[in-house]
């Protein structure tokens, strides 16, 4: 376990060097750890300010971004496959992409063959991805009774709801719209600024340290409901808490990168994979494993077809899938 | 002791349990036996506060379980589903462990005194060479002991079993009910179990009820009630017992199958 937890920090060490050096501007570590000093007073920066500023005001925010976007999905997959004890489980469950896709389509559509993306679908993203999941809360997980099955199909009727509505208003909009819906629904973090990073900080942190700190509650719940409660949990307590923190960390970086798959499914897997079963395991280490994954394939992402970027969820399954193949049958060889 | 005031459960309009009235002494061994679909589930699970009631009340030395916490409640009674779920990839001691969650929180690791009750509870259920194996690949026998010992490491007064020998051969069937048998003799503990079979529901307890359709038919000694004509009106076979070696052994007879 801690040989893991070593490697995984190390692993985001590396993403975190690889993020701020390598673009189409080269700059060494070295270069980049002496113009940071020297912004702390100590010694000479050898960075032109040009150099500085695509260091510290474009790729810093995007690896940062990066890191917690990564994150946030990790953790949440994680918890959403505990609380729901489902492994197909990811952090859009419970219609948080089709609330964000809906709200962000609302912006984006509003003003009709606008060249960017309008400024406000972050707002309008998060506000839909709010919407949906507690329509689903409301709908599945009201009654004292309900069971985490209730409230999945809840999420995916509420989900077909407002993908349908999104399909509705992208064929009344031009054409310019649709492609800026889907440049915004593949996700990326070529947007990332500091002002987008601030805006999110805030609710990864409390949302992240609230699914890790449910690790232990979350090993109780795999027994089932009942058992759970005769060994004095709380299920219901514990299921809406984890599930808004969950949901709620999910749509603000949605809100801020668009829709990023695969990481919140495959990563907590490939962690399991490696540390076992236990939550309390899982979750801290996928919140480091996730962040640095996430950087990684940003990086791949926007060096590989360079100056052109490539659609950063295309990226994260290509690169999670084979490593996922390859821990699953180096841990099958384990066992036989 | 266990009380249990015109307990009444029903499914939508469906009565599952009808104002049945029970007390339990404390360091007893009462089983609910019944056919299929008698309620005796439900009524377990009542017993254990996991159902809310549609009418009446179930305490323990006085303290209503439906007015408790959760945590306080898990602290009064220890609760065995027909069918436990066992995580895969835990290990027996995490599995165990989880018996002592009512006593740390979900917040806090186990104290010391959490660790050695786990110790404990391994060491007398003979479980301790198996504490890093994973609870998933153990056999039958050896899981429901597992699940046992989870139970006991949540050191609670009365501990509610549904159908703990399911699925086991005769020897585990035994090995199980002696362990109760002798926690009940030895620790003073309360059992209130259902039971399918009912040579071994006589062999080992100290009061039979016997449900049907939701409602108590019968309640007394093993001796009276496996005797009784009820018991086999309410299962509709014909049931003999023989006496061997002392021991009173429920037999069903075939080619008189009553309706």
């Amino acid at each position: 376990m801690v040989i893991i937890a070593v490697a995984t920090v190390a692993t985001l060490v590396v993403a975190v060097i690889l993020g701020l050096v390598i673009g189409p501007t080269s700059i060494s570590a070295q270069r980049i750890l002496g113009d940071a000093l020297s912004h702390l007073g100590i010694g000479h920066s050898t960075l032109a300010s040009t150099q500085s500023s695509v260091v510290w005001q474009l790729r810093a925010p995007r690896m940062v971004l990066g890191l917690l976007a990564g994150a946030m999905l990790a953790v949440a997959g994680g918890t959403y496959q505990g609380v729901f004890r489902n492994p197909l489980a990811d952090p859009y469950l419970l219609g948080v992409a089709a609330g964000a896709g809906l709200g962000a389509t609302f912006a984006i559509v509003d003003i009709a063959n606008a060249a960017t993306i309008p400024t406000w679908t972050p707002l309008l993203a998060f506000a839909g991805a709010m919407v949906a999941v507690t329509l689903t809360w409301v709908i599945g997980g009201r009654s004292m009774r309900s069971t985490t099955s209730t409230l999945v199909l809840a999420g995916v009727a509420v989900s077909a709801l407002f993908t349908s509505a999104q399909t509705f208003l992208q064929q009344q909009s031009s054409a310019q719209s649709i492609a800026n819906v889907y440049i915004w629904l593949l996700g990326s973090l070529a947007n990332a600024s500091w002002h987008s990073v601030l805006i999110v900080l805030p609710y990864v942190v409390v949302c992240a340290t609230v699914c890790v700190l449910a690790g232990r509650a979350l090993d109780v719940m795999s027994v089932g409901d009942d058992e759970a409660r005769s060994l004095g949990l709380s299920v219901r307590s514990v299921r809406l808490l984890v599930v808004a923190a969950s949901s709620l960390g999910t749509a603000a970086i949605v809100s801020a990168v668009g829709l990023i798959g695969f990481v919140g499914i495959i990563v907590p897997h490939i962690v399991r994979l490696l540390v076992g079963t236990s939550y309390r395991r899982i979750l801290p280490i996928s919140v480091v494993f996730g962040a640095a994954f996430l950087v990684l394939a940003d990086t791949v992402a926007r060096t590989v077809m360079a100056p052109s970027e490539l659609p950063l969820g295309v990226v994260t399954a290509v690169i999670g899938a084979p490593v996922f193949v390859l821990i699953l049958s180096v841990r099958r060889m384990g066992n036989s | 002791m266990v009380r249990l005031e015109h307990v009444t459960l029903r499914a939508g309009a469906t009565i599952l349990v009808n104002d049945v009235s029970l007390d339990v002494a404390g360091g007893s061994w009462c089983t609910i036996i019944g056919p299929n679909g008698a309620g005796k589930t439900s009524l377990v699970a009542a017993v254990a506060g996991l159902r809310p009631l549609s009418r009446g009340a179930v305490s323990i030395d006085g303290q209503r379980l439906d007015e408790l916490p959760e945590r306080a409640r898990a602290r009064l009674v220890a609760y065995v589903p027909q069918h436990p779920e066992i995580p895969a990839g835990m290990t027996v001691e995490e599995y165990v462990a989880l018996g002592r969650v009512a006593f740390h929180g979900v917040m806090r690791a186990p104290a010391a005194r959490d660790r050695e009750a786990v110790t404990g509870v391994l060491e007398r259920l003979e479980l301790h060479g198996f504490r890093h194996r994973d609870g998933s690949s153990l056999s039958g026998g050896e899981r429901q002991r597992m699940v046992l010992a989870r139970t006991l490491a949540q050191a609670t007064k009365v501990v509610v079993l549904d159908e703990p020998i399911t699925g086991l051969d005769v020897r585990h069937q035994m090995d199980i009910l002696e362990l109760l048998k002798k926690e009940v003799a030895e620790c003073g503990l309360t059992v209130i179990a259902t039971l399918h079979d009912l040579t071994l529901a006589g062999l080992f307890t100290d009061r039979l009820v016997l449900l049907h359709r939701g409602e108590v038919v019968l309640d007394g000694s093993a001796y009276d009630v496996i005797r009784s004509s009820e018991l086999a009106a309410c299962y509709g076979t014909t049931l003999r017992v023989v006496n061997v070696d002392g021991n009173d052994v429920v037999v069903p007879v075939r080619g008189d199958t009553r309706r």
